[in-house]
């Protein structure tokens, strides 16, 4: 019986198992095929895209998106299988908001790589090192926790970070930098160096880190060798979302030039051709499994294109005047900008080939002129005044072609501009000396400036800080403003080893409310999908950073005391010489001895001073007859001014 | 030896206990039972500026060779005090090269540096030895070693006489070096340190150690300097020091598995090659050097103990112990006799020629201290007299 239950139950429960298998696989199936977007949508993403652009002065913006997100993290606990596990333990333990950090070597050129596209105002970083954090801690605790997360940071990238924690070297701006924050704190080091040990730990945060996917671009000896590098981590945690972590890297390469026979012979020299694989070095090596999306977008900027369509060529791959090599997967166009005008054209490219390295490259055939759009004022500041007590300030808003257009379309209208400005305490500014001048003419301040808020440097204690809003008629072709400083005094100990070369001053941020950077494209729900395009599309304000200048302060000189002990010195055995004059010259005896020259009887002293006088005497032939006292003394001096330079030292 | 009775080895057994013992006095005895099971490395170089290219070089030659014998980046704290890879002079950026040759970029892509910059000070470095840190200071830039590590400091920049220049600003004597090295000894922050230092006069640095298990390798004598090994005229400046180079030629034979002593690098020194003597401090040293393979303190080792219970720590058994004291009681007496070394013999007559001059100093320092200013006055009249006394007759 228990036999025959056996065989009867056996093929029962092989249906039985099957019948549980089956859903099993189906819904494998389900989630491999169809449904992968579901079940990836709740989970960590990771994307990667790199955007090309071409510069007007022969060089290759490269600009390196990467993006992964990390759900809020109650169902995953502290595990993550893309998000880097360093960076959402910061996130928890100092409560941040926002943060964004980045190293930067060399300067943007507003002026010829563009001032109101989104890559330079968002991407274009000020010198060395800036960071600022939003935290979500009442207002006692930031400072503290301010102090930990430099410490953090420097750690994690290998970066003196942890000099931003003193209170003179970070501030929390009121409105200038970001709207109505108080629990904001913003630091920078303009002359913290930039090289591979910051770029390693950042590409270790990329789940293929340099091995596969875009990143193996990264050949460090290319990279450093470029123009302008800028290296940021862009950190954004909400309740909803999550944390969402951008990591961008903008380079500005110059291709080699490659001589091209057929057009040497121009006058209009030809730009340079490249190709990504030429540029880097490299080639992309593989696929990043984990990335959802590896893409690179090339872009024809709008100039470009007017350029191109003036000379009557229309805008495709290849042309008369450059080849684009791959064919692109898609083409789109940005959608509106004004009405009548051209628009940029950005081409993309998907790295699908696990064998077949993505080398996008552009040939140029004629010479081709374009400029780049600008933002409606050029900023710059330098200092004015000479020598180690006093100078001034001034920056200067330069009126350019793209304040133009917006002049002409509209008239009566003013232009708001921001300014916030950093300056360590030893250069002691005097707000109260701020001039404004308006096309080379003086303005009253109360006329321009709108709104203004300042907070005076304290010694060793504070930064000085001003946020300045200027408002002034769009007409206006330059605006000045001039402030006067003291230069302070610094302790010994707090000279850094290279005092000589001067102090940093941090770059000053301009901002321009009434301008905005956002680009839109036809293809909506495709460029969706896209982090960098999406980002493209925020309605970002134009920025642009000043220069950072360079003041030289007084220094420590240590000639100068040993002039004073030289001089000391000097007084002194003035003062013991005369007085052993004094007290051990005879001049009865002395003249006693002088005549009756051959007595036997001779001391030892004045004998071997008579003999070096006569020995002077002998050598200086023409002195007078004084010559052996003068001698003497002489002698004296030296010996005492020998004799207190050696304690002296011997001391 | 085997005929020998057993009171006999007693007695010597206890003896040799007793030896080992006389110089225990100052440290716990734990250390001893802790056996070596970690390594660390802090490399620092402490020049700034561009024409000290060599020094940075000459650090991650060091930094590199560590790391190839198995030192994992999270124990080498790596000093540099500019940054030469990504200065604007160098021709090749991001790369840092040690020979004329370019064959090898130490620079790499995997370079981790702890302390940078402005944050190469004397402070910094006496905290990473001592450990005593902000608390908000990161794991990475602590040195967090215990009783069981071997610990390899190298030093390289411009010194002198008993100190070592830190950016040009700031100096480490040697008593500042002792002193973290005690420290260090006292905390039980290492098993045995290996101090290697590439400077001019670098063996004065070493005057003031007390703490055993140090061993101490300078590039030259007092009074001798240390040089360049060569110029690189793409570069435009030397790239490298002698000791250094001739240190990493002796560790480009080797790998991780090799069982080469710490003798055999000591004996590879020169004199002729390196332009300057090579200075060995041993005798605070334990083990005989011969026996010691350089990997104990270049390399790493991840040995793992047994132990019978779980969670006991690394303490032995105790008759393993007793046999480690055994062994180390015979390298001492080894070592006791044929140690009085020449160079230890000819650093105390040197001593001694300066030692009445310096007594004398003193003891003027010492009674100008509490007299009134008259006595100083006839103190001064006294040299003075006596000066003039000579130099006039040198002029006769």
């Amino acid at each position: 019986m228990a036999v025959l239950r056996h065989s009867a139950a056996f093929p029962f429960l092989l249906l039985l198992a099957l019948l549980i298998c089956i859903p099993a696989l189906a819904s494998g199936v389900w989630l491999n095929d169809g449904g992968g977007g579901v079940e990836e949508e709740e989970g960590e993403q990771f994307s990667e895209e790199l955007f090309l652009k071409p510069l007007p002065d022969r060089k290759v913006l490269a600009h390196f998106h990467f993006q992964s997100t990390a759900p809020p993290s109650a169902a995953n606990g502290r595990h993550h299988h893309l998000f880097p596990k360093a960076i959402a333990q910061l996130v928890q333990k100092f409560r941040i908001k926002e943060l964004e950090l980045s190293f930067t070597q060399g300067r943007w050129n507003y002026e010829n790589w563009g001032g109101s596209d989104p890559i330079s105002s968002t991407n274009a970083k000020p010198p060395g090192v800036e960071l600022w954090a939003l935290f979500d801690l009442p207002v006692m605790e930031i400072d503290a926790t301010w102090k930990d997360l430099t410490h953090a940071l420097s750690g994690l990238f290998c970066a003196s970070i942890n000099f931003l924690e003193s209170s003179t070297s970070y501030f929390a701006p009121s409105w200038a930098f970001r709207s109505n924050v108080s629990n904001l704190r913003y630091g920078a080091l303009p002359r913290e160096a930039v090289c591979t040990e910051n770029l390693t730990p950042w590409l270790k945060l990329l789940p293929c880190r340099d091995k596969a996917g875009l990143a193996s671009l990264l050949d460090r000896p290319s990279i450093y060798k470029g123009y302008y590098h800028s290296q940021r981590l862009q950190l954004t945690s909400t309740k909803s979302i999550g944390i969402v972590l951008k990591q961008t890297l903008t380079v500005v390469l110059k291709p080699d030039v490659q001589r091209n026979s057929a057009h040497s012979s121009l006058d209009k020299p030809i730009q340079p051709s490249w190709s990504v694989s030429s540029m880097f070095k490299k080639n992309v090596t593989g696929l990043c499994v984990p990335a959802k999306t590896s893409r690179i977008f090339f872009e024809l900027e709008t100039n470009m294109v007017v350029e191109l369509e003036k000379l009557g060529y229309g805008v495709s791959l290849s042309n008369s005047i450059f080849d684009l090599s791959p064919n692109p997967v898609r083409v789109f166009k940005e959608s509106n900008p004004l009405p009548g005008r051209s628009n940029s054209i950005i081409y993309e490219y998907i790295n699908y080939s696990e064998h077949e390295p993505l080398d996008l490259g552009m040939k140029w055939k004629l010479p081709f002129i374009w400029s780049c759009s600008q933002a409606p004022f050029h900023v710059s500041r330098f200092l004015m005044g000479s020598g180690n007590e006093r100078g001034s300030i001034a920056i200067s808003l330069q009126s350019t072609e793209s304040n133009k257009e917006f002049l002409a379309k509209s008239h009566g209208c003013n232009v708001q501009v921001l300014i916030f400005q950093v300056v360590p305490w030893y250069v002691k500014v005097y707000y109260h000396t701020l001039q404004v001048f308006i096309d080379g003419k003086p303005q009253s301040v109360s006329d321009v400036i709108e709104k203004i808020q300042v907070s005076p440097s304290e010694d060793k204690l504070f930064p000085g800080t001003l946020e300045l809003m200027l408002r002034y008629p769009c007409s206006v072709q330059s605006v000045a403003l001039t402030l006067d400083f003291d230069k302070g005094f610094l302790h010994i100990d707090e000279y850094p080893p290279d005092a000589n070369q001067g102090f940093d001053i941090p770059s000053a941020l301009v901002t321009f409310p009434n301008f905005h950077s956002s680009r839109s494209y036809v293809e909506d729900n495709f460029s969706l999908n896209s982090p960098l395009l999406l980002k493209f599309q925020e309605k970002n304000v134009v920025r642009s950073y000043t220069e950072a200048l360079l003041v030289p302060l007084t220094t420590p000189d240590f000639s100068m005391p040993y002039n004073v002990i030289t001089f000391t010195c000097t007084v002194l055995a003035l003062f013991f010489g005369s007085l052993l004059n004094v007290l051990r010259r005879r001049v009865g005896e002395e003249e006693r001895l002088l005549n009756s020259k051959d007595t036997t009887r001779i001391r030892l002293i004045p004998l071997l001073l008579s003999k070096f006088s006569s020995k002077l005497k002998g050598r200086t032939d023409g002195t007078p007859k004084s010559s052996s006292l003068l001698g003497s003394k002489f002698l004296l001096i030296l010996v005492a001014v020998l004799a207190v330079l050696w304690h002296y030292i011997s001391n | 030896m085997a005929t020998r009775d057993p009171v006999m080895t007693h007695w010597s057994r206890v003896l040799l206990l007793f030896l080992v013992s006389v110089p225990l006095t100052s440290s716990s005895p734990s250390s001893w039972a802790t056996m070596h099971n970690n390594n660390w490395a802090v490399l620092v170089c402490t020049s700034r500026f561009w024409f000290n290219y060599r020094h940075m070089a000459n650090t991650l030659s060091l930094y590199r060779t560590v790391k190839r014998l198995g030192i994992p980046d999270e124990r080498i704290i790596l000093m540099l005090a500019d940054d030469m890879a990504c200065n604007a002079r160098n021709n090749y950026p991001a790369q840092v090269f040690n020979n004329e040759n370019h064959q090898l970029n130490l620079y790499g892509d995997n370079v981790e540096v702890d302390y940078r910059g402005y944050e190469v000070t004397v402070e910094n470095f006496l905290r990473v030895l001592t450990g005593r840190h902000d608390p908000a200071v990161p794991r990475s830039k602590r040195l967090l070693s215990d009783e069981g590590s071997h610990i390899l400091l190298y030093m390289t920049g411009h010194g002198g006489d008993e100190f070592l220049k830190f950016q040009d600003s700031e100096e480490l004597q040697s008593h500042d070096l002792a002193d973290a090295v005690r420290q260090m000894k006292e905390k039980s922050r290492f098993k045995e340190l290996l101090i290697m230092v590439d400077t001019c006069q670098a063996a004065t640095l070493f005057s003031q150690l007390q703490s055993p298990g140090v061993l101490a390798i300078g590039s030259s004598m007092k009074s001798e300097n240390s040089y360049s090994h060569h110029l690189d005229s793409d570069i435009g400046v030397s790239v490298v020091d002698r000791f250094t180079f001739y240190t990493l030629a002796f560790f480009e034979k080797l790998n991780m598995y090799s069982n080469a002593s710490l003798r055999s690098l000591f004996n590879s020194y020169n004199p002729s090659l390196l332009m300057s003597t090579a200075y060995y401090r041993m005798d605070l040293y334990q083990r005989p050097l011969s026996e010691v393979p350089v990997t104990s303190f270049f390399g790493s080792v991840m040995k793992t103990v047994h132990t019978d219970a779980a969670y006991t720590g690394v303490s032995m058994p105790s008759e393993m112990e007793g046999s480690l004291f055994i062994e180390d009681g015979e390298h001492h007496r080894i070592m006791l006799e044929n140690e009085p070394n020449q160079e230890n013999l000819g650093n105390e007559e040197a001593k001694e020629v300066h030692c009445p001059y310096h007594a004398w100093l003193k003891t003027l320092e010492g009674r100008l201290d509490d007299t009134v200013a008259d006595i100083l006055l006839q103190y001064g009249f006294a040299t003075m007299i006596l000066l003039l006394a000579i130099s006039s007759w040198l002029s006769s």
